[in-house]
């Protein structure tokens, strides 16, 4: 078990003497290797909620346990718990700051107290695992594209070797091409690296084709935290939170309406196209039978 | 955390004194840090005090937010205080080895310290009780006369504007690049002086870098919508004095001859 977070809320003051919970009552628990979603219109919590996770903001109230141990604890230390537990910002390549790419990936690393050798070798390993060619790699970080700049940030956060990896909103600006170099890229660091990857998205269709489990954040509560199948079943309670399911979903449910029998727990363009396809090789098959 | 920090404190309530032409509270606040060192009497302090609590009862802002702006003047309130009480020659009341405490420097102290939070308060109401926005205005009708001596008043109250705006908008960014340094390890808390100003390159080069992205974004929406400076812009509400705004420069005109006769004794 790698990260406990038993009931925690956090809440902050508006003005002097009201205050406002920006998450409340929150309790899960992420095992190692999970890919997890999380999911919820903007303002319902989830920025401030993973930002718990490494220790950036402290919880009004409740815990978080890392392999066991109370990072609220004086004992804890703080910086070590943030090279277990990555966070990748939104817009991360707007944190870009040294004069070439290694130079900036290697921050992290040497802030973890490795030698220089140490973390230039990380660098080089992370900037390989976000497929940064490798001709780019003494150029100025802000000479690069969109997509280019945030595999950088990405790595840069990489090369602390973290356990967990937390990416919000990754996709955020970057064109669909850019988009699935990155999720792909991610998706593959999870099964080479066997870390735990949560990631925070708008789109549902990013999420149901990667992760593994959903939790979705609505109003500060956490109210789903399951499989994605099961959470895209209640589309219609997800979009009185200003949610959807994926778009192929909806698909499902209205060739059902039509009569036509089709599983609607269908939340991939993949599945949709095998369920589809078989579908149509049925009713051929049928219609030629009739014949 | 850093979001904690109040620039441009203005407070929202509905008051004859919110309400008033900013021009108006742009002179008087002038008159009335004027009048403030028109004399060290007690009358005259006595005077300005009384008005200034009239001020903040028509202001309708709650006196904790007046008492705000002084804590940022606490050293120097003692600063003065100490320096005056042991530094003014005269007879001495109290004696600490070389020091002595006069009775001079006593008085002057008292009334430096009355002195400087009038002058806060004062000032704290026209910023408390004026939004940025309509404070820059004011200034720029104000100071309207310059531009025959070719001054570029437009351009300059645009400049500042801008700048309160981006204010909040760069304090959040700061916070945002902040924290993503620190999950990459950074510290900006531990260290000698020169770790700490080290460890600011990582904060200031992306926040400097934003603040020029936003400065050309922002210019170029005001390009696409046609701004071309002051020639022949028109206002949406242009300032125009109203009755109650006469009605407050006589009230002006009324206190600074009370402090003026006030002098006196």
């Amino acid at each position: 078990m790698s990260l406990i977070v038993d009931n925690i809320s956090y809440s902050y003051e508006i003005e002097s003497g009201i205050s406002k919970n920006a998450i409340s009552n929150v309790s899960f628990t992420v095992e190692q290797g999970e890919f997890i979603g999380l999911i919820g219109h903007t303002g319902s919590g989830k920025s401030t909620l993973i930002q718990h996770l490494n220790g950036l903001i402290r919880a009004t109230s409740g815990s978080i346990y890392y392999e066991g141990q109370d990072i609220y604890d004086e004992k804890f230390d703080m910086k070590k718990l943030r090279s277990h537990v990555g966070l990748v910002f939104q817009y991360p390549e707007h944190q870009l700051f040294e004069t070439d790419i290694f130079k900036d990936v290697c921050f992290g690393p040497l802030n973890q107290g490795l030698s220089q050798k140490d973390a230039e070798y990380r660098a080089f390993e992370a900037l390989r695992q976000v497929h940064l060619p490798e001709n780019l790699y003494y150029q100025s970080p802000f000479d690069l594209s969109g997509g280019q700049k945030r595999r950088v940030a990405i790595a840069g956060v990489l090369a602390m070797k973290p356990d967990v990896l937390i990416l919000d909103e990754p996709t955020a600006g970057l064109d669909p091409k850019g988009r699935d170099e990155i999720l792909d890229h991610i998706a593959s660091l999870r099964e080479e690296l066997g870390i735990t990857i949560i990631l925070v998205s708008h789109s549902m269709e990013d999420v149901a084709e990667y992760v593994s489990r959903i939790m979705v954040m609505n109003h500060g509560h956490l109210v789903y935290d399951d499989e994605p199948k099961k959470v895209f079943a209640a589309y219609q309670e997800l979009e009185t939170m200003g949610l959807a399911a994926p778009q192929v979903t909806y698909l499902m449910h209205e060739l059902n309406a039509q009569g036509i029998s089709v599983p609607s727990d269908v939340t991939t363009v993949k599945e949709a196209t095998k369920v589809l396809a078989d579908l149509l090789t049925q009713s051929e098959k049928s219609s030629t039978s009739k014949r | 955390m850093i979001r904690d920090i109040t620039l441009g404190q203005y407070y929202q309530t509905n008051s004859v004194l919110h309400r008033l032409d900013p021009r108006v509270k742009l002179v008087g606040t002038m008159v009335y840090i004027v009048s403030l060192f028109m004399g060290t009497t007690i009358p005259v302090y006595l005077g300005a005090a009384i008005f200034l609590g009239i001020l903040i009862a028509i202001s309708k802002v709650p006196v904790k937010f007046m008492m705000r702006g002084l804590k940022s003047i606490l050293y120097i309130l003692i600063f003065s205080v100490v320096f005056h009480l042991f530094l003014t020659p005269g007879t001495p009341v109290i004696t600490i080895g070389k020091f002595a405490i006069t009775q001079e420097g006593a008085q002057l102290a008292a009334f430096m310290i009355v002195r400087l939070m009038l002058l806060i308060i004062g000032s704290s109401l026209l910023t408390l009780t004026t939004t940025p926005n309509s404070l820059t205005d004011g200034l720029e009708k104000g100071l309207h006369v310059l531009t025959y001596v070719k001054v570029p008043v437009h351009s300059i109250a645009m400049m500042m504007s801008i700048a309160l705006r981006f204010i909040p908008i760069l304090i959040e960014e700061t916070d945002k690049i902040m924290k993503a340094q620190m999950a990459r390890g950074a510290d900006f808390d531990h260290g000698n002086l020169i770790k700490r100003a080290k460890a600011m390159v990582p904060l200031l080069v992306p926040l400097f870098i934003s603040a020029f992205r936003r400065a050309n974004d922002l210019a170029m929406a005001m390009e696409a919508r046609c701004y071309h400076g002051a020639k022949g812009r028109t206002r949406m509400k242009p300032l125009r004095y109203k009755k109650k705004d006469f009605l407050a420069y006589l009230v002006l005109i009324a206190y600074f001859a009370c402090i003026l006769f006030l002098r006196r004794f």
